[in-house]
Order: structure tokens, then sequence, then C-alpha cells
């Protein structure tokens, strides 16, 4: 079966202000479909980085990146914007939800975005799915910071994308709103065949993956 | 490991002096904290500093020129008023004993003004007579192009007297020197071209261009006969010693029915002084509209500051400094950057009057001496410092009033926290006193409290609009129109967000396109009254010295021409008011809108009968044959202004003899007509015996005007023919002048809008940023997130655009309506324009601050963002 997602001996080299500096060297990895992947390491060993290749959010400056059998190496903006439409949702530690948008239409946009048939319905059932449906209308604003990654995991995966990438996606709840918040994106990822590639620095997450993947100073450690 | 001693307590009795010096390092920690802070530059200031430079500068540009011109007017005022005293009748010249009074007490120079045609073959113009005498100019100098001395010019050759003409005229009519030239019945030789008369600016509003000649030529022309039209001028040159008051009170006391008008060097030119006053105070006004725009750019600047400096704060009240510590570092950091965009403003108004003001100065109709004058740059100082405290007071009053636990949360936000009573008080305070500067300073203190509180009222209602348009913008975004539509929804919604600052954005730009749309409406439904309604009802001709025994001669000739329709004559005389119900002029308590009526001398005519067309309002018309005291029938809306009723008293001073006659009936006056319409009618025995002529309007077609003027001229040259389509033209082409000069002050207050506007759109950029990184991972394209911005921008100018068109209008109705009592047009042209002006300003600004956000890369901004 083709993979997924495949990386071939990838490189990212970011400027700074005190001079470039690599922060990913020489990854390749695949993924099947329908796997579950979970990418740990230390702070700074590029997890997060890798992540945003994958979501096409950050060009490669070395290697191939093929994802959902694009490559996205020498994609443009737009291109990249296309590939992720419906195909891959994305949930990050702080949420990112529009702060002028309700809940539901926080979940509204990608379908939109996407040209889907009746993009409310579908909204208020992924609201309802999270658990959410009493709180519709209420801005992020209103929302605890576990509900808002709630709503954030809902708008991931409305589309029914076929890759759902997930940068520590606990990181900014307590213990019990995190535990809720994961298995709720387990769940829905199963239940929506979504092949699941998390960043984290939970083990205890890690180990609900079915594969795990360490880094240590950008690269994959043996 | 070296151990540290714990310090030692405090003794109990330095407790107290503890306290005081915990008082005074308070401010001493907050000086130097704020300094430390200003360390980091300036950058979160250039719109806080750009809306208090433009206001300020402005003012400080409008009074410093106006300064200027208040000062060539006074140090010229010899020169513009051509003596050092001035005194004029109307009709007739000095009595022997009133030139003997006057030779007496200084040098003296006669001249003689009137209206009249010029002539050469068949081309005519309309110009302004002046005759001078020997000594003429007592001030300043004469100049003719190509040198030579005016007197000498003007010195009759073979018994033809010579006559200098403005340029503008001698081209109109092609004279060249030695041409044989009619002016009124007389011949004068053309000799040259006027480079500078030196009381040109005291002669007030000209009909026409210049032309000078001698007092015995047009008196030899038989153009000074009794009953004519004209005004003969006394100039005198006194004594540098002589006090011009009690001179003045000297000539009323020997001659108090002289009916002549006084003025001196000290207000030579009371025309032009009315008249840079009021045009200085409503540009300073204007002015005043641009700070108070700035000082919403002004607040948000200072709200958008402090937010970001929540840790900052956070910090130093952890660290033990008091909410009232905090607001003093904050309060002496704005303080600092205000007074140095007063202090920039100040010096480039002023400056750039100064430098450039020489450079413009020889174009000027008007004396000027540019210089940098310290009053008006204290006024514009004080009214910024005043503004900028007013604007700032309310954002920093919060760091008063925040709760620790509120800075830490991050949940803060300046504009929805009640600064408290004490701070309540201080802004009306601070408000009362800029509204007192302004108008205790200002020379027309009504016209300021008038226009402060059309400002005023103005920012309430366009707060309010703004605040109403983003509330169904918020709820628009929510609602079917923007199902399916995420770049409206998002639009919408950005709008409607309490911290998009659309209230604001709202008001300022709306002020601005406000203020335009106000003066172009104005403008345009003026140039309306006077190119398309009066001349429907105005006549074609004024006629002005139609002799008695002309006119059923003039009658027949006029009336003869193809394409005249109407003749209406009148006899007319020329008096000066002195008394109103027995008590002097100048002492009278009046009505100050009537005032116009005693300042210098008023049309006068008498009748049999009622007058065709006139409306009699109160009181009734004296029969055909009466015979008794004098009457007088006064215009009814003048007449309650200086204060008269039926049985009341007017005395006027016709050719220096007092006529006091009762008021019997009001009358209604139609003046935009511009028929023959009198202030005062007399009984026809009043002015028994007095010599006068007669004017008359002739309604014509256009086609009929130059027949009309060949055959008046021909046949009659004393009568002066006055084609009123080109008055109305010179009159439409001044107010359209006036327009341009006001429509660049408008232009003043729109450019601290846009500084507003650039400001919001700059605060907003962060947003737009995370708006646009979010928007690409959930797969929107670059063109469709660049559209929601531009919609949001379009829409937001779009709303201020239609908000300034609804206030503006509702201001030049007003003005319209209440000031000159005439109908409304509102413009289409400038309609769209202001809608699409105000759309087009700020997609500008915003796209300006769009392109940024959309090119930084998803990851980066996300990652930043979560810290």
């Amino acid at each position: 079966m083709e993979p997924l997602v495949r990386l071939d001996r990838i490189g990212l080299t970011l400027p700074s202000q005190a001079g470039d500096v690599e922060i990913l060297k020489g990854i390749s990895m695949d993924v099947a479909p329908g796997e579950s992947v979970a990418i740990v390491g230390p702070s700074g060993s590029g997890k997060s980085s890798l992540l945003m290749v994958l979501g096409g959010l950050e060009r490669a400056t070395g290697g191939t990146v093929s994802v959902l059998g694009q490559d996205l190496t020498e994609a443009d903006e737009d291109a990249l914007a296309a590939l992720r439409r419906g195909r891959v949702g994305v949930v990050f530690q702080s949420f990112h939800l529009i702060p002028t948008m309700t809940a539901i239409e926080n979940i509204q946009v990608p379908l939109e975005i996407a040209g889907h048939d009746d993009p409310v319905a579908r909204a208020s059932e992924m609201l309802a799915a999270v658990g959410l449906a009493d709180r519709a209308r209420h801005y992020p604003a209103q929302l605890s910071g576990g509900e808002q990654q709630r709503v954030a995991l809902a708008r991931a995966l409305a589309p029914g994308p076929e890759l759902l990438l997930a940068d520590e996606p606990t990181g900014n709840l307590d213990g019990e709103t995190g535990t809720q918040v994961t298995e709720l994106m387990f769940d829905l990822a199963r239940q929506f065949g979504a092949t699941l590639i998390l960043v984290t620095h939970s083990d205890v997450l890690a180990q609900r993956c079915g594969r795990v993947v360490r880094m240590s100073d950008g690269r994959i450690a043996a | 490991m070296t151990e540290i001693a714990p310090d030692a307590p405090a003794a109990a009795g330095s407790i107290a002096s503890s306290q005081d010096s915990r008082g005074f390092n308070a401010l001493r920690f907050a000086w130097a904290a704020a300094l430390r802070e200003l360390r980091g530059g300036l950058a979160g200031f250039r719109v806080f500093l750009a809306c208090l430079i433009l206001g300020v500068g402005g003012i400080a540009a409008v009074g410093s020129v106006t300064t200027a011109i208040e000062r060539g007017l006074a140090a010229e005022g010899q020169s513009i008023l051509g003596g050092d005293a001035a005194l004029t009748f109307s009709y007739r010249f000095a009595s022997d004993d009133e030139r003997a009074w006057m030779a007496e007490r200084g040098k003296v120079v006669e001249m003689v003004s009137m209206r009249s045609l010029l002539r050469k073959d068949e081309e005519r113009a309309l110009a302004e007579v002046k005759g001078v005498s020997a000594g003429y100019p007592l001030y300043g100098e004469a100049l003719i192009a190509g040198g030579g001395d005016l007197l000498e010019t003007l010195r009759p050759v073979d018994g033809v007297h010579g006559i200098v003409t403005e340029r503008v005229l001698a081209q109109r009519l092609d004279l060249q020197p030695g041409d044989d030239v009619k002016v009124g019945g007389g011949t004068f030789v053309f000799r040259g071209v006027i480079e500078q008369e030196p009381d040109r600016a005291s002669g007030g509003f000209a009909m026409g261009p210049r032309v000078l000649t001698s007092v015995e030529g047009l008196r030899e022309a038989g153009m000074l006969q009794a009953g004519v039209l004209f005004e003969a001028g006394y100039r005198l040159k006194l004594p540098e010693t002589g006090d011009l008051d009690a001179i003045e009170a000297e000539f009323e006391q020997a001659f108090p029915e002289a009916g002549a008008r006084w003025r001196d060097r000290r207000n030579a030119a009371p025309g032009i002084n009315r008249f840079v006053d009021r045009l200085g105070a409503f540009l300073t006004i204007v002015g005043i509209a641009a700070l108070a725009v700035g000082g919403v750019g002004i607040g948000a600047a200072v709200r958008g500051y402090l937010t970001r400096k929540v840790p900052t704060i956070a910090a130093l009240r952890t660290l033990g400094a008091t909410a009232g510590t905090v607001f003093s570092i904050y309060l002496i950091q704005i303080g600092m950057i205000a007074a140095l965009g007063i202090a920039i403003g100040v010096s480039v108004g002023g400056g750039v009057v100064a430098l450039l003001g020489p450079v413009f100065a020889k174009d000027l109709p008007v004396p000027a001496e540019f210089t940098l004058y310290p009053a008006p740059l204290a006024e514009a100082a004080l009214f910024g410092a005043l503004a900028a405290m007013l604007f700032t007071l309310w954002p920093l009053a919060w760091l008063r009033r925040v709760k620790p636990a509120q800075l830490f949360r991050n949940a803060v936000d300046p504009q929805q926290i009640w600064p408290g009573w004490q701070i309540v008080l201080a802004l009306v305070l601070l408000a009362a006193a800029l509204a007192g500067a302004i108008i205790g300073l200002s020379t027309t203190p009504k016209l300021a409290a008038w226009c402060l509180g059309g400002i005023a009222g103005a920012f309430v209602i366009l707060r309010l609009l703004g605040w109403m348009c983003a509330r169904v913008a918020r709820t628009l975004s929510h609602s079917s129109l923007a199902q399916r539509r995420p770049g409206l929804r998002l639009a919408l919604g950005a709008i409607g967000a309490p911290s998009a600052g659309t209230p604001g954005v709202v008001l300022a730009l709306g002020l601005g396109l406000g203020v335009l749309a106000a003066i172009a409406q104005i403008d345009h439904n003026m140039q309306k009254l006077l190119k398309d309604q009066l001349p429907e009802d105005a006549p074609a001709f004024f006629f002005v010295d139609i002799q008695s025994a002309q006119l059923d001669p003039f009658r027949a000739q006029v009336m003869g021409v193809d394409g005249t329709e109407r003749l209406e004559t009148a006899p007319m005389l020329r008096g000066i008011v002195t008394e109103l119900n027995g008590v002097p002029a100048k002492e009278a308590t009046i009505d100050p809108a009537g005032a116009w009526v005693l300042r210098g001398d008023r049309g006068v005519s008498y009748s049999a009968t009622v007058p065709t067309g006139v409306a009699i309002t109160e009181g009734a018309w004296w029969a055909e044959d009466y015979s008794g005291p004098p009457l007088v029938s006064i215009a009814e809306e003048e007449g309650r202004e200086l204060g008269l009723s039926i049985g009341g008293s007017v005395t006027v001073n016709i050719l220096g003899r007092p006529i006091t006659a009762e008021v019997a009936n009001f009358r209604k006056v139609e003046w935009r007509g511009m028929g023959i319409n009198f202030l005062m009618i007399l009984s026809p025995g009043a002015l028994a015996g007095a010599p006068h002529t007669h004017i008359a309007t002739l309604y014509a077609d256009q086609d009929a005007e130059a027949p009309v003027m060949r055959t008046v001229s021909r046949n009659m040259p004393n009568v002066t023919p006055v084609l009123v389509r080109e008055q109305i033209d010179t009159v439409s082409e001044s107010l359209g002048k006036l327009g341009t000069a006001t429509r660049w002050g408008a232009l003043a207050v729109l450019l601290t809008g846009l500084a507003v506007l650039i400001g919001t759109a700059a605060a907003g950029e962060e947003r737009r940023t995370s708006e646009a990184a979010i928007l690409k991972v959930l797969g929107a394209s670059r063109r469709a997130i660049l559209a929601s911005f531009a919609l949001r921008a379009a829409l937001t100018g779009a709303i201020a655009g239609v908000v300034a068109l609804f206030w503006g209008s509702l201001s030049a109705w007003s003005v319209m309506n209440y000031v000159f009592d005439t109908p409304f047009t509102l413009p289409l042209g400038s309609t769209v324009a202001i809608i699409l002006g105000g759309a087009a300003l700020s997609l500008l600004a915003g796209l300006g601050f769009a392109l940024g956000p959309l090119r930084r890369k998803p990851a980066r901004v996300l990652r930043t963002a979560a810290g």
C-alpha cells in the first residue's frame, strides 16, 4: 500500500538573528494510512517543525515531502492550502480559534472553504460529537481551554480529513481535561478513519499510538 | 560560604519620615521608570504624534497667517487708508467750514469714488472710478507701469485729462497710451497702467477694475452733479502726536450733522479685517476639529500602548508599586511624548508660515508681515495640551482601577473599565477648560461657541452611529447573509468586534469626510443659487445715476430694444442712520444681526404710493397726497433687529441734513430677488428739494443685453449700467475661491482622520496575521484571504462615508435653510464621491497592512502565538 506520508531525507534550515539554524537534518519516514504515530523528544528537537512540514505549513529546505500522494517540495502557498482543504486537519496547542466567530461558525469555516453541501448541519453534528451542542453560539473567549480545544478538534475533523495532525493538543490543558480531549481525539480519529500524527511530551499519550518516533537534535533517534 | 546579615529593623521614630520619603521617592521612581521605558523608542506612538502634530501644526499655521495679515494691515495702516484719518461724505463735497477745519489739523487730499462705464469705440466695461487731487498719495507710492509720476500723468493736455487703469481693463478694451476713452459723459486720454495703488485695499468690494483720474477731470466731465451717486473722501495727514480719538470727537462736536464717516489708520480696511478675522476664526475651528479627530487616534494609541504594557504593569504591581505610582509612570511618559508632539507641531506650523510666507507675500492682495509670532503658537500649544490631556486621561485612568489578578489573567481591556468619578470630573473640567480657551481666545466667540457645539454634537452622533454600525455588522455576521461566505462573515465579525475600533474609525474618518461633504454641498448649493436660481429671478441690468429729466426718454429707448420685458425705476439717495428712537445709533441697543445697517450709508428712496408687489406686514402706507411730517416704511426684519416699532423714529443724515421720520409701517423685503429694494422708503415731502438721481432695473433676454448697453451708453453716457450676470459671476468666483480655501482647511481634518485610520489598521495587523495563518491552515487561498481583508476595509470605509454623508448633508441643509433661507439639493456627484472616497481610503489603508500578514508563513505565526 502506498504510504500516506513519505519523507525522504528532508531538512529544514531557518534564518535567525544569530544566523541560520538547522532544525531538521535528513529525516526519512513513512506513515501508512490509518496509522497513529506519536513524535516525541525533548524541547528543541524539531518535533513541531516536522509536523508543520507534514501539514505544508512549513516548506522543507532539503529532501522531498509527499503527503496524500502529492509532492509538497515545490508546491506554492495556494497549492498547499488546497491540499489541506478538507483532507488535512490540524489541532494546535493554543487552539487558534477565530475570536470573532462563535463555536459553530469556527467549525463551519473549513466546510465552507471546502464547498460542503450543508456546513451548518455538519458543524452542528461535530459540535454535538464533542459534547458542546449547547455552546454553539458562544465565542472562544466564553469557553474554557478544554472547550476551546474540543471546538478546535471538531473544526479539524469536520471535513472528514484523511490526515489529522496534532501539535501538543493537551499542552495548555490540565490533566483531567487533557485526558478527556485525548480520548475524544483518538475516538473521533478512529471513527473517521483518519491517520493520526501527533507531537507530544507525554509518554502516556505517546503509548496510545501505534508507533512512536523519537527525535533528538533534528534527527530521528535510532 | 559568606553569610549575609539580615537588614537591621527600622528605628521606631523613622517610620514617619520613611512614609514622607516614600511619597517623594515614588515620584522620583516614576520619573526614572518613565524615562527607562522611553529608551525603547517611540515606535508605538507614531499615530499619537502624527495626530497631535497635524492638529497643533494646523492651528499654529492658521494663527500665524492671520496674525501676519493683521500686523501687516496695522503696520501699513497709513498707506492702506491713504492717510492718518479719513472722512467720507456721500453725494457731496465737504463744505468750506469742514475743509477749513481739516486744513487746520494737517495736510488734506481730496478724492472722489464712483462707478461708471468706460468706453473705447464700441467696447465697454464697468469700472470703479477714482478721482484724486494734488498731494495724493499722502502715504505710500502710486506707481505707473513704465515709471512716471501719477499726478503728472493725469495732468490735462490740450484740455483733455488723463486716466490710468488696472492692467486687466486695459487688456480687455485693448487700450494703448494716447487712446481716447469716454468715462461717463466725459472724454479722457488713456495714459498707462496702474502698477500700485497704495490705498486700494481700503476701498472695499469692487464691481469693476480701477480707473484713476483727477477730481477736476471728473468735475469737468459733468460727472459730479448734485444727486449723482459718488463719495467724496478726504485723507488727512496728522501730526504724529495727534490723538485720533480726540480728533474724531472734535469733528463730531464741530459738525454733528455732517453725516460723514470717520476712519483712521488703526482700522484702515475694516472690511478686510473682518473678513480675515472670520476666515481665521473659522479655520482655527476647523483646526480644532482636526485636533478633536486626532484625539480619537491619541486615545486609541494610548489604549493600545497600555494593553501591550500589561506584562510590565503586572510586574511593577507584583514588585510593590501602587496603582498611583504606575499611573504616574505612564502619565509622565504620555506627557513627555505629548510635549514633543506639541513642540514639533508649533515648530512646523509656525516655521512653515514664517519661511514660506515671504515667498508668497507679494501675491497676496493684502499686506502681511511674516515672521514667528509667539501668541498664536502659544495658543496652539495650549489647545494641543488640553486636547491631549482630555483624550489620554480616560485610558490612563484604567491603571488606577485595574486589579492585579486581571493583569495576570491578561483579561483586561482599558475601554471596559469605569475610570471613576474623580477622573470623570477631571475630564469634564478639562473639556470645559478647552472650550473656554477656544471661545475666550477667539475673535468671534459666538461663532466659535456654535462651531464647538456642532463638533461636540457631531462627535456624539458619529460615535453612536459607529457603535450602531459595529453592532449591526456583528449581528449580520451571524445571519444567513454570511452563511457559506466565510470571507464575508470574517469581515463583518471583524468590523463588529469590540477591539476592532470601528466606532473610532467611523468617527475620525466620518468627521473628516463629513466636513468636506458639508463644505462641498454648501458650495454646490451656493453656486446653484447664484448661477441658476438667482438669474431666473434677477434683472438683467441695474442702472444708476439716471437724472429725473432723463426718466421718460430712458424708458422709451430701453423698452424699444427687442427682448426687453420690464423696467422698474425708483428715486435713490444715500444716507447714514444716525439715531434710533432718539438715541444715537452708536449707543442704541440692537440685535447684532442688524449691525450692518448702521455701518456706512444705506440706500433711501421715497414714494407716494405702495411700490408694486410690496407686502405691508404691519402699519399702513401714507395717503398719496400726504404732506405732513416725514414718515418712513422700513424693511420688517431689519427694523425689528434695530429695535424699531410702529410709531418709533429713525434719523437719517442725507447730504448733511438730518431727517427724522416716524415709522409708519413695516414691509416684507426679499433681498435675494435682486429687484429694487430699499431698507427705508420715506414719504415724498421728507426729501423735498434734495438733489438725487434714479435707479432702474431692467428684465430682459440675454440677447438684448448688448443692444441695451450700446443704446444707453451712446445716448445717455452719464447713466451707468451694471450687468447683473457679470456681477453674479464675480461673486460666484469669489465664493468659489473661498470654498477652495475652506476645503483646504477641511483637508486638515481629513488628514487627521486618515492618521487615525492608518493607526487602527496598523493596530489590527497582529490579529490579521493570526487570522490569515489560521485560514491558510483551514485551506483558504491567499486571494480569498486578501479579499476578506479588503472587504472588511472597504465596508468600514463605506460605513464611514455613509455616516459622513448623513451628518455632512444635515449640516449643509441646516446652513442653507437657517442661514441662507434657501432650498437645499443633494448633489449626486459628491454624494457618491464621499461614500466611494471613504471606502477607497479605508481600502488603501487596510490593504497596506494586509499584505504583510499574508506573506508570513503560517507555521511561524502560529508557533509565535503559542509562546
